[in-house]
């Protein structure tokens, strides 16, 4: 600051604080409104067509001029979608399941010990993360195959057992804790299982949740993996199932839409439940 | 209740010397309090008691037990962080019960000694709140209250109360001597605050640079400090360390001053480079116009009771306290006279204080002196 604009502090203009000016705040929501409009409309677009008739399948009503189940009672008859949609969950569960357990335990022992080649290995779990999927796909079939795993859904969860992002992400995480309410655990008695489950983990329940949000999510719309491997309906997951009805003699969107809308509830139901845990654990989370 | 003797103690980071050969004997029950400029290794040394830290070389005993390689939470120590370090996600109940539930007391076992822990230190409308609904206060109570219940034989307190204002510090210091009168068990506090130190502590210990350099009761270590750092380090405003060299016989020369001042039968040779440090509140005034030595006051701070004057004596920045007054003195000349017996002598290079028999308590004026010496 020169000299000059010390002498005359007035000369500078006085703006307000801008969190007041209402302008900028109803701008501001008029943006987000189109934006949630953008992003909601092909969401509401399938459930709304899901219900239409198929003679009214094009119709370009906003809200649909005959209502039935049709839809519904097709999907349900042409794939076992209540199979797959099961066979999705338990996908989902437990790869969401078992990514935070070897997430949990991994990151724990990045953040808290020094071993030889730590900062190596931390390097290594990284950079596998850059590897994209394709890359992968074949070794891992051949790997399936060779187990004889091949249509079952172990198979599928098998390379989903631990994964870098909650590694990374949770290491991050633990390093960000404070070290003295470790070291008083460790005064207290606990030894490191105790800290970690007992002090650690409670702690990041943030973390955790919205890691296990965007896990679940991922793995439930996963595509690839399970076309290369399934073989039946039985055995296959539900965005296999919506495939199945975009055959070469055209799509039959009717089903489609209904499978789709029966197949995206249970994202919607978790994330709602997940969801509010993480805000409410950002709100308490008063470290300190 | 336990004695904790600390022996040869060393410290290195990555072959880098924080300690440097540490012996400290501290008996059961003592109220011990460490102080030292930041950096110089008090949290390292708490650390290394409470076994949070390894030790390099040399060993810590309590009651007698070497701990070198014992599990932290087996030595008997219990530790109050300066961030207090409670548990963010369990209530002030759980918090101070959680040494006990690792411990596997019977849970009746459990409650009565949270309930006395808290009847104690006043949290008994507290424990079922979480840390973040607690003011700070509350929170170093509560911390307290978890190292209280596990009954330990020391206590280890790094700067708990740094964090409080001012008013809730005095309070809190208040609480931990009353605390340590009614439980009686050894500790160990580390402070940077100079009030705090002096006020709670049986056994005073100044450290720097990774060594210790006095050890001593507060009113000896204010009164004789054992060399140059002590000297400065403690006391406020700080005590005023001034170049000297020895003359004839006994007789100490402030450079820059012609006067000599007498210092009885200092051993000293002549012509050895000395500090003098005189505390600025042991310089009188002199009341009568050219008696004493002439000093120009350059500021005054005021401290209600008291005000400091920042002078400028022979070349040489010197406080002084002065009684209250209303008339301005920036600016004008005082008289000052240093009592012979308030003058501590260091040697210049070692800067270890000079041995020397007790003052004779005798009020000496420099000039009167220098006309009396040969
Ligand atoms: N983990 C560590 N690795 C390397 N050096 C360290 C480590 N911990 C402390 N040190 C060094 O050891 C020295 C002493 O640190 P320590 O924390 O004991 O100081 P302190 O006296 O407690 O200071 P303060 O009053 O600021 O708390 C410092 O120079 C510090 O840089
Ligand atoms: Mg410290």
């Amino acid at each position: 600051m020169t000299t000059e604009a010390l002498a005359r502090p007035m000369a500078r203009p006085l703006r307000r604080i801008s969190e007041r000016s209402g302008l900028n705040t109803a701008a501001g929501h008029v943006l987000m409104v189109l934006l949630s409009i953008f992003c909601l409309f092909p969401v509401y677009w399938m459930l709304a067509s899901s219900f239409r008739p198929a003679n009214a399948m094009f119709e370009t009503s906003l809200w649909p001029t005959t209502m039935s189940l049709d839809n519904y009672t097709q999907a349900v008859d042409a794939i076992p979608i209540a199979r797959m949609l099961f066979n999705t969950l338990v996908f989902s569960a437990l790869s969401t399941v078992f990514q935070l357990l070897t997430g949990i335990l991994a990151a724990f022992a990045f953040a808290r010990w020094k071993f030889p080649f730590d900062k190596l290995v931390y390097t290594a779990v990284a950079l596998t993360w850059l590897v994209p999927f394709q890359v992968v796909m074949i070794p891992n079939y051949l790997l399936v195959a060779q187990m004889g795993l091949l249509d079952n859904i172990i198979a599928l969860i098998l390379p989903n057992l631990a994964a870098a992002l909650a590694i990374l992400l949770l290491a991050q995480a633990m390093r960000g804790f404070p070290k003295e309410v470790m070291e008083a655990a460790r005064m207290d008695g606990a030894r490191n299982w105790r800290i970690l489950w007992e002090v650690l983990v409670p702690n990041l329940r943030g973390t955790i949740a919205s890691l296990a949000i965007l896990i679940f999510i991922s793995t439930w719309n996963e595509y690839f993996w399970p076309l290369l491997l399934s073989r039946t309906a039985e055995n296959s997951v539900v965005q296999i199932g919506i495939q199945m009805f975009m055959t070469a003699e055209g799509n039959q969107w009717g089903p489609l839409m209904a499978a789709s809308t029966l197949a995206s509830l249970p994202v919607l139901l978790i994330y709602i439940v997940l969801q509010r845990q993480v805000v409410q654990s950002f709100m308490k989370s008063g470290i300190r | 209740m336990a004695d904790l003797a600390i022996t040869d103690v060393k410290k290195s980071y990555d072959g880098k010397p924080v300690l440097h050969g540490v012996d400290i004997a501290i008996p059961d029950g003592h109220f011990v309090v460490i102080v030292g400029p930041s950096g110089c290794g008090k949290s390292t040394l708490l650390r290394m008691i409470a076994g949070l830290e390894d030790i390099t070389s040399g060993t810590i005993s309590i009651g007698g037990i070497e701990m070198n390689d014992i599990e932290p939470s087996d030595r008997g120590c219990a530790m109050v962080f300066q961030n207090y370090a409670l548990y963010p996600h369990m209530t002030v109940r759980q918090n101070i019960a959680y040494p006990l539930r690792i411990a596997k007391l019977p849970q009746s076992e459990r409650d009565s000694r949270v309930e006395q822990a808290a009847k104690i230190l006043n949290l008994t409308d507290y424990l079922d709140r979480r840390p973040a609904q607690l003011s700070g206060g509350q929170r170093q109570r509560v911390a307290m209250g978890r190292a209280i219940v596990r009954e330990p034989d020391v206590f280890l307190f790094d700067e708990p109360l740094s964090n409080l204002d001012a008013l809730l510090r005095v309070q809190m210091r208040i609480e931990i001597k009353k605390l340590h009168k009614r439980l009686k068990a050894t500790s160990i506090f580390v402070t940077h605050d100079q009030v705090e130190a002096m006020t709670l502590a049986d056994t005073l210990i100044v450290m720097n640079a990774g060594r210790v350099e006095q050890i001593g009761s507060p009113s000896e270590i204010y009164r004789r400090p054992a060399s140059v750092f002590v000297a400065g380090f403690m006391g406020a405003p700080a005590m005023n360390l001034l170049p000297a060299k020895a003359d004839a016989d006994g007789l100490v020369r402030l450079d820059g001053v012609a006067d000599g001042i007498a210092i009885a039968q200092a051993d000293v040779a002549k012509g050895r480079l000395l500090t003098v440090g005189i505390r600025p509140e042991s310089i009188v005034l002199s009341t009568e116009v050219g008696s004493g030595l002439p000093a120009t006051v350059d500021l005054v701070e005021e401290l209600g009771g008291s005000r400091v004057a920042y002078c400028n004596f022979a070349g040489h920045e010197v406080a002084v306290v002065l009684p209250a007054g209303d008339e301005n003195i920036e600016g004008s000349t005082i008289w000052l006279t240093l009592p012979q017996n308030a003058i501590h002598c260091f040697d210049r290079e070692t800067g270890l204080r000079l041995a020397r028999s007790t003052p004779n308590g005798r009020v000496l004026r420099a000039k009167n002196l220098s006309e009396a010496a040969p």
